[in-house]
C-alpha cells in the first residue's frame, strides 16, 4: 500500500520541519510540493502559483484583515477601563464578586474582536492589577482569564472561524451565527462554576466594602453602551443577512474609529499602530492560509485524504467515537501548534474524512473551534497562557494549572455541543438573508 | 544598499497597510451607498441602484496584493508564525545552523514560486485574460502585485541567508520568541 508510505512520510516531513523552526506556512509549502513532485505527474509550479492567486484574492476573506484591524483599535482605546468600570457595579453582589468581570468582560470584547490572545491581553491589562489589588485569589483571577479568553475564538467575529469558512468553502455569516449558543453555553458555565467555587470557599473572596447606588449602576451601564451598540450592530447585521461579515468589519472598524476618537485615545501614532500591526498579523494569516490552500489541492492529487476516509469509514466507528479520536488528537496537536495551523491542517488532510462519517460540516467547524480553544490554554504552547505570562511574568506552568478547570469546562461544552447538536445548528437555520 | 533594501522592505508594508485601509474605505463606501438606496427604496418607493461597480473584484485584489506586498516586511518584524519550542532550547552555535537552514529552505522556495507566479502573469498578459465583473480587470494588474510582493521576499530571505551565513543573527529570528503583549503576532 504505497498511499500508506506516502501518507506517513509526509507527516514525518511536515512535523520535522515545523519543530525544526520553518515558518509554518512555508512548511506547509514544502510538504505540498514534496507531496506533488514525489508523487504525481502534475505541473507543480503552475499549480502552486494559480492555487495561490485563486485562494488569496477573495471578497470574504477581505474581513480577515478588517475584524483584525478592528480589535487594533479597540485594544488601543479605553475600552477595557470603561467595560471594568461599568460591569463592576453589577456584580459586587453575586458570589464571586469581580471575577465575573473577568468573564463577562471577555465575552463581550470577544464579540467585537476575533481573536484569543487580544481578548486576554485587553480585559487582563485592566482586571489582574485591579483584582489583585483587591485581595482576590490569583488562581482564580488567572484561571478565569486565560479561560474565559479564548472565548473570543468563538464569539463573532471570530479570526479561526473566517479561517475555517475560507478554507472549507462555508458561509462565513453561518459559521458565525452557529458560534453565538455556544459561546453564551461557555460562558454561562464559566459563570456557574465561578458561582459554585465561592460558595465552596466562603472567606476566599474578598468583601467589596463600598456600597453601590443605583446611580453608580447606572453610569455603569452607560460605559457599556458604546461597546453593546457596537457588538448589536455587527453581529445584528451579520444575522438579519442585510450585511455580509466584510461589510460589517469594514463598518465596525469604523465605530470603532469613531469610539475611539470619542474617548480621546485616537491620535495619529495610535492609528498607525494598530493598522501596521493589523497588516502584520493578517499578512502572516493569509500567508499560512494559501499554504494551506495549496496543501488540500496538491494533498487532492495524491489521494491520502480520500484513503484516509475509506480507512477511517472501513473501520465502522461511531459517531462519537470518532469525535472523542479526533478531541484527542486535536489537544495533542494544540498542545505544539498554534490554532489557525491546526484548522488548517484539518481542513486540508481530515475533512473529507469528516463528510464521510455524515458529520456536518458547519457543527464541526464550532466543534474544532471549542478544541482550538483548550489547546490555547495548554502547555508547552498555548498563546493565552503566553499573553498572560507577558502581563504578569507569572510561569506558563502555574497559569496553566490555574486554567485546568476552565480546560475541563470547555470538555464539558464540546460534551453538549455533541449530545445536543441543535445548540449550534439552530441559530443559523432560522437566519435571515 | 542597506539603505535601499531597508526601504524597499519598509515600502511594502506601508503599502500593504495602505491595502488594507483601502478596502476599508471601499467596503464602508458600498455600504453607506446601499443604505442611500434603501432610504430611496423606502421614501420614493424605488431604488437608486447605487453600487462600485466590481467592488467585490477590487477588494479582492487589494486583499491579495496587501498579503503579498507586505510579506518581507512581515518576516523582518519577526510577524510569521514558527514553532520555537524545540529551536529555542538549543546551544547557540547549533541555533545559528537552524537559522540557516530555514532560510535556505524558505529560499528556495519562494524562489521557485517567484519564478512561477511571473510565469503566471506573462500567460495572463499574453491571453488578455480579465477579471469576470462589471469592469474587466486585465488579470495580469492584480497579479503583478502578488509577484511583487513575492519578489521582495525572496530578496529579504536571501538578504537574511547571507546575513546568517556569514555569523550574524538573521533579523528574522531577531524578535522572534519575545512575547507581543498586544496580541499581535501570537496566537488568534
Amino acid at each position: 500500500m504505497p498511499e500508506l508510505f506516502l501518507a506517513l512520510f509526509l507527516l514525518i516531513l511536515l512535523f520535522a520541519l515545523l519543530a525544526g523552526g520553518l515558518w509554518v506556512a512555508f512548511s506547509l509549502l514544502v510538504v505540498g510540493m514534496a507531496g506533488m513532485a514525489l508523487f504525481t505527474d502534475a505541473p507543480l509550479g503552475s499549480v502552486l502559483a494559480t492555487t495561490v492567486w485563486g485562494a488569496s484574492n477573495s471578497w470574504s476573506l477581505a474581513a480577515l484583515p478588517l475584524f483584525i484591524w478592528m480589535g487594533e483599535i479597540l485594544f488601543r482605546s479605553r475600552l477595557s477601563e470603561d467595560m471594568f468600570a461599568g460591569l463592576a457595579p453589577w456584580l459586587t453582589h453575586l458570589p464571586g464578586r469581580l471575577v465575573h468581570v473577568n468573564i463577562l468582560g471577555c465575552a463581550l470584547f470577544a464579540a467585537v474582536s476575533g481573536s484569543s490572545a487580544a481578548t486576554a491581553a485587553t480585559i487582563g491589562k485592566m482586571s489582574i492589577p485591579e483584582l489583585k489589588r483587591r485581595g482576590y485569589p490569583e488562581s482564580l483571577i488567572l484561571g478565569s482569564l486565560a479561560g474565559s479568553a479564548t472565548l473570543g475564538l468563538l464569539i463573532p467575529p471570530s479570526i479561526i472561524l473566517i479561517v475555517y469558512g475560507v478554507a472549507t468553502e462555508q458561509s462565513i455569516a453561518r459559521l458565525f451565527v452557529a458560534g453565538v449558543l455556544p459561546g453564551v453555553l461557555l460562558i454561562g458555565l464559566f459563570i456557574a462554576y465561578v458561582t459554585a467555587w465561592s460558595f465552596l470557599h466562603p472567606g476566599a473572596i474578598p468583601e467589596e466594602k463600598v456600597e453601590v447606588s443605583l446611580r453608580g449602576k447606572l453610569k455603569g451601564l452607560t460605559l457599556l453602551m458604546p461597546v453593546t451598540l457596537l457588538i448589536l450592530g455587527v453581529i445584528g447585521s451579520i444575522y438579519s443577512g442585510i450585511a455580509s461579515p466584510t461589510d460589517a468589519a469594514a463598518v465596525g472598524v469604523v465605530l470603532s474609529l469613531g469610539l475611539s476618537a470619542w474617548s480621546g485615545t485616537l491620535n495619529r501614532q495610535n492609528f498607525i499602530e494598530g493598522l501596521l500591526g493589523a497588516t502584520k498579523t493578517s499578512c502572516m494569516i493569509s500567508f499560512i492560509l494559501v499554504g494551506a490552500a495549496f496543501l488540500t489541492v496538491a494533498m487532492g492529487f495524491t489521494g491520502i485524504p480520500k484513503m484516509l476516509a475509506v480507512w477511517i469509514g472501513g473501520m465502522g466507528l461511531s459517531h462519537y467515537t470518532l469525535l472523542a479520536a479526533l478531541t484527542v488528537f486535536f489537544i495533542v496537536m494544540g498542545c505544539f501548534l498554534d490554532g489557525i495551523s491546526v484548522v488548517v491542517l484539518t481542513t486540508s488532510v481530515i475533512m473529507p474524512m469528516v463528510e464521510q462519517a455524515g458529520i456536518d460540516v458547519l457543527w464541526f467547524g464550532i466543534f474544532v473551534v471549542i478544541v482550538v480553544e483548550m489547546a490555547q490554554i495548554t502547555p508547552p504552547v498555548g498563546f493565552n497562557l503566553f499573553v498572560i505570562q507577558g502581563l504578569t511574568g507569572i510561569d506558563i506552568l502555574r497559569i496553566a494549572a490555574a486554567a485546568l478547570p476552565f480546560f475541563l469546562l470547555l470538555m464539558l461544552g464540546l460534551a453538549l455541543i455533541s449530545i445536543f447538536p441543535q445548540i449550534v445548528t439552530v441559530l443559523p437555520m432560522m437566519m435571515g438573508g | 544598499m542597506r539603505k535601499f533594501l531597508n526601504g524597499l522592505y519598509t515600502l511594502g508594508g506601508w503599502l500593504g497597510a495602505g491595502c488594507i485601509a483601502a478596502i476599508c474605505l471601499l467596503v464602508v463606501s458600498q455600504v453607506g451607498l446601499n443604505l442611500i438606496d434603501r432610504i430611496a427604496t423606502v421614501t420614493t418607493g424605488h431604488a437608486i441602484g447605487m453600487t462600485i461597480p466590481s467592488y467585490a473584484d477590487f477588494t479582492g485584489f487589494l486583499l491579495a496584493a496587501g498579503a503579498f506586498l507586505s510579506l518581507a516586511w512581515t518576516l523582518r518584524q519577526g510577524g510569521h508564525i514558527r514553532v520555537s519550542l524545540v529551536t529555542s532550547h538549543l546551544p547557540n552555535w547549533l541555533q545559528s545552523w537552524v537559522d540557516i537552514w530555514c532560510l535556505a529552505v524558505a529560499s528556495a522556495v519562494t524562489a521557485y514560486f517567484t519564478w512561477y507566479t511571473a510565469l503566471l502573469v506573462l500567460e495572463s498578459w499574453h491571453y488578455h485574460d480579465l477579471s469576470a465583473g462589471m469592469i474587466a480587470v486585465p488579470l495580469w494588474i492584480p497579479q503583478f502585485f502578488m509577484f511583487f510582493g513575492l519578489l521582495i521576499l525572496t530578496v529579504a530571505l536571501i538578504d537574511d541567508f547571507v546575513l546568517s551565513v556569514t555569523g550574524h543573527l538573521p533579523v528574522s529570528s531577531r524578535k522572534a520568541g519575545t512575547e507581543d503583549v498586544t496580541g499581535n503576532e501570537e496566537g488568534i
